[in-house]
Formats: C-alpha cells, structure tokens, sequence
C-alpha cells in the first residue's frame, strides 16, 4: 500500500497521480471545446460545453435523470446478483471437481466466444420485451468472465496448501470450502469486477433496444431529437456509474484479500 | 506443559509389553517395508527407480534425521510415511498397522511456506483440531498452548503476510504439534531460513520434542542441522535412493549453542560427512541390505536421560 494511503482528502488531492490526470482530462475538453467553438459549427449537435452543464442542470431539475439512473441501476444490481452467484457456483465446483468439470466445461467453453448482445434477438423472441428480457442479458454478460475466472481461479490453488489440509485431517469437502475457495478469491474478484463492467455494457445496449426507462433508453429517446446535449449528459452519468461500481467492486475485492500478498495497484 | 509431557512419557514405558522391556527392541513406532518406488517419464519413456528396497524401523520417541544427496528420495520416502503418496512395492507401517492416505496421526511439515495465507495465527493453529470435530473450548485451550510453545501468542491475531520467514515456520510447527500427532514428519523445513533464524527453529523444534516425546522424522540435506538435531541419522545413497548406513549420534542432550563448537560436534559431523561420500562414490555397486545384516536404530533406552534402564 502506498505510504500516504491514509492521508488527508486535500493531501491526497496534492499528488501528481491527480493533479496531471486532471489537467489530461481538461486537455480533452478544452478540445472538445474549440472544436465546439469553430465557426461553422452547427450548436445543435456540437453543444459547447456550458450548453451541456445546462442540460444536465435541466435533467436533474425535471427528475427524469434520476429515474433513469435508478432503473438502470436496479437492472444492473439484479442481473449483476444473479449472474455472478451462478457463476461463481458452477465455476468453483467445475474447477474444483473432476466430474462437475466434466459436465459443466463443455457448456462454459461453448458459451464463452459468444457475446451476450447476440442473445438479444433470441431472447426478445422467447420472453418478449419486458424488465425480465433485458435482466436476462445483463445476467448473461456478467456470467461469461465470472465463471471463467472462477474456474481459472481454481485450477490454479496451490497443491502445497492442499496437502498441508490433508495432513491436517481435512476432509475432501473442507478442502473444498476452507483451502481452495479462500485461495481462489483474488481470482473471483478479478471476475466480478470484469462482470460489473460487462454488465453495465450489456445494460445500456439492452436499454437502447427496447425500454421505457434507464440511461441507455434516455440516450437513444435523446438522439431520436436531436437532444445531442441531453446525450452527451447521459454518456457522461454512465461513465461516471460504471466507474463508481468498478470502485465498489475493486474495494470490497480488496477488503476480502486483505491477507493477500500480491502488489496492488495505487 | 512440562510435567505433563513426562507424565505422558512414563505412561508410555509403563504400557509397553514386559518383553519388550528386555535384549527385545520395542515395537517401531514407525516401520518401512520392502519400499520401492518408480516413476515413469514421459520424454523418453522409460521408468527412473527413485527409491528401492527401503526397510526402516524408527524406534518410539526418537528423533531420526534422513539425509542424502539432493535427488536421492528422501522427500519422496517422507511423503510415502506420511500417506501423500503411494509406494510402487512396499508398505509404510505406524503403530502396525498400514498407511494408507494421511491421517492426522501423522503430522507433516513442509519445506515450503505452506501457513494458509488468508488465515490468522490462531486459525492456523486451530485448522486441524477444527477439522477433526474437536470442540471449540478444547481448540481455545489448544491455540493457547501452542502459540504459546512457539512464541508467538503476541501474534495470535496476525495474518502470515506481516510475519516473518522464521515466524511462519513457528505457526508451521505450532499448527503440527496442535493437531495432536503421534509421529512429526518435518520435509527440510528449515531449508529457506538463513543461518541465524535456523539455529533458533532448531532450538524450538528440540524443545518441542523434548516436551512431547513425539517421534520425528526429520529430512535434510545439511549435516549440521543432522548432526545438532539428532539420535540417528539414516545415511541414503543415490539413484536408486536405498538406506547406505545409519549412524547413530553420541553427542549429550541437551543441544545447545556449545554443542555446535564442541569437538564431539566437529567429530560426528566428520564422520557423517564420510558416510555420505561413501554413499555417493557407490550407489550401485550396492550390496544388497548389506548382505544380511540388517541396518537399525537402537531403541531408545539403551542412552542418554533414561539412567536405570542399562543397570535394568
């Protein structure tokens, strides 16, 4: 961990990490900005920047930014919940035993080429276009590197603490559940976290197929106007969402590997 | 702890069989029959004979070191006691009976860290209790007790990756030895600790031996450690591992640092460091087990710290 991990919010706000990613950000929309500016510019789909905070000020004012966030979080949170409890069930128990591997490796590795977006038309067919279809993607999208990481995971306990279980008197399935999961847990964060971004993508995708609510259906809504202000308002809040999410993936990954060895990242 | 240990000693005199109490060896505690092991390999095919023709009986309560050329089996024979793998020929026998997959009876450490990193200290320690049923005040008292033994009660609550090399060895041990095994199988486990940490495991791996009176099965490839550590060392030659001779060590307990710079130190360590020369200049033109005469330890109560049994 870095040395001043613990200092104060304006120390923290003094280190080069910060202070030269805010001016590289600012560098791209001070970009954006003279381009905006050029003459010949059409303001209407070229908004400066001022015209977007203006929009935003507007979306929040009206509340229709926050339903949307809301509905797109809610769909995220459930699909994100269920894919990622199948995944790590089916993944642990195919990396772990030998039949459950047998019969569940196929089926992973027949499902991983796939992207999840490719089972919309499918599944708009069978289920139809309700809350239950668009949850079923992001389940699906969260599900592929949740699984494969907790199988790789897995594979990859090492024999020593294994057999240090079975010397100890462990039985096969406290080998199981007290060596090989607690091992294979930095590979299980590793996973959610891929699965939180990809089913935040599967997410908007969803929503800009068929919704009435939600960040990918206020883009799409916005677009069809000509609202490009209210667009780029709703890139920019889904950006912002998916990396609050990575963050709260990647902190609660960090608080279960506490005991964990490895580097990380500052 | 200590009165306990001798209570636990005399109660094992006292259960012996009157014969055994004579010219009669007692039972091994653990006993090597007739082991041969062979590996296949792939590229080229063909098999490599790592161990052959092992017969060793480890006397109750000694402390045995297996010593041999790096490549010889001896951590291969160690995992074959401890019931991690299986012999080609031959059987493994504790108490008598055969081994066959571990048990907890036989208690192993490893020479790799081998401390389950996501556990604390006391989890650690308390991991085998735990898996065995034993319930949770037994396992509080166990914890205490070991942590205790090893020094390392300050640090109960610490996670292996603020401890140091030595540390972990300590919980290495501490979770062994709380997991009330009858015989220790230690696999070089000193072997990654630099000079000075290594002289104070042998303090601690003595002490606690001393308290038990557990037999220990102590591989190594350093005649030092072998020779502070103890009552015999078995001698392996190489390729095909077999047992080349057994020397028995004639330094007094208690091991201290004098013992190290004593000349009856530099005299056992010279004579072992000739034994495996021997060894290694004919592992094949090997009699076989020495032409009839059997290769042994000696029981226990012919030496030191039991005076009445020679005048018995």
């Amino acid at each position: 961990m870095a040395p001043d991990a613990r200092a104060g919010f304006f120390a923290r706000l003094g280190r080069p990490a910060v202070i030269v990613g805010a001016l590289s950000l600012a560098a791209v929309v001070a970009l954006y900005w003279f381009m905006a500016l050029r003459p010949g510019t059409n303001p209407a789909l070229v908004p400066s920047p001022p015209a977007i905070l203006k929009a935003l000020g507007g979306e929040i004012a009206s509340g229709d930014l926050l339903v949307n966030t809301l509905a797109s979080v809610k769909r995220v949170v459930i699909g994100f919940c269920i894919g990622a409890t199948l995944a790590l069930v089916l993944g642990a128990l195919a990396g772990w035993f030998r039949y459950a591997g047998y019969v569940l490796n196929p089926i992973i590795d027949a499902l991983r080429p796939i992207p999840a977006l490719a089972y919309i038309p499918l599944v708009i067919v069978w289920i139809g276009i309700g809350e239950p279809s668009r949850i079923i993607i992001i389940v699906l999208a969260v599900f592929k590197p949740c699984v494969v990481n907790a199988r790789a995971g897995m594979n990859e306990v090492a024999q020593i603490y294994v057999d240090a279980a079975r010397t100890l008197g462990a039985s096969r399935w406290r080998v199981f559940t007290t060596v090989a999961l607690p091992s294979a847990v930095p590979y299980f964060i590793a996973g959610l976290r891929t699965g939180v971004s990809t089913g935040f993508l599967a997410l908007v995708a969803a929503e800009l197929i068929a919704a009435p609510s939600g960040l990918g259906f206020m883009i799409q809504n916005a677009g069809q106007y000509f609202r490009t202000d209210v667009t780029i308002v709703g890139i920019i809040v889904i950006g912002l969402l998916g990396a609050l999410l990575d963050q709260i993936a990647s902190r609660t990954g960090r608080a279960l590997t506490a005991w964990s060895e490895v580097r990380r990242e500052p | 702890m200590k009165p306990r240990a001798n209570a636990e000693c005399e109660a094992q005199s006292a259960s012996q069989p009157p014969q055994a109490r004579g010219n009669h060896p007692p039972p091994a505690k653990l006993a090597v029959q007739g082991l041969t092991h062979r590996y296949a390999m792939r590229s080229p095919p063909a098999e490599l004979t790592v161990l052959s023709g092992i017969d060793l009986e480890i006397p109750r309560g000694q402390f045995v070191c297996i010593i041999g050329e790096s490549g010889c089996g001896k951590s291969t024979l160690l995992r074959m006691m401890a019931g991690l793998l299986v012999p080609s020929e031959g059987r493994v026998l504790h108490d008598g009976a055969l081994v066959r997959g571990v048990r907890h009876e036989l208690g192993f450490v490893f020479q790799q860290d081998a401390v389950f990193p996501w556990l604390t200290v006391e989890k650690n320690v308390a991991y085998g209790p735990k898996s065995r049923g034993v319930p949770k005040a037994e396992r509080e008292r166990l914890v205490a007790q070991w942590c205790d033994a090893v020094g390392l009660t300050a640090f109960r609550k610490a996670y292996p990756k603020q401890l140091s090399g030595g540390m972990r060895k300590r919980v290495d041990l501490a979770r062994a030895y709380a997991n009330a095994p009858d015989v220790l199988l230690m696999d070089e486990p000193f072997a990654a600790l630099d000079v000075q940490t290594k002289a104070e495991m042998h303090d601690a791996v003595l002490e606690l031996w001393r308290s038990t009176r557990k037999t220990v099965v102590f591989v190594t490839h350093d005649l030092d450690e072998a020779v502070f550590l103890s009552d015999a060392v078995v001698v392996l030659s190489s390729r095909p591992g077999r047992v080349h001779a057994i020397v028995q060590s004639t330094l007094p307990r208690p091991r201290t640092g004098e013992t190290r710079v004593s000349d009856a130190f530099a005299a056992a360590k010279r004579t072992l460091w000739t034994t495996l020369q021997e060894a290694r200049a004919r592992p094949l033109a090997h009699a076989p087990s020495g032409a009839g005469e059997t290769k042994r330890i000696d029981p226990p109560n012919a030496r030191r710290d039991r005076p009445g049994r020679n005048n018995a």
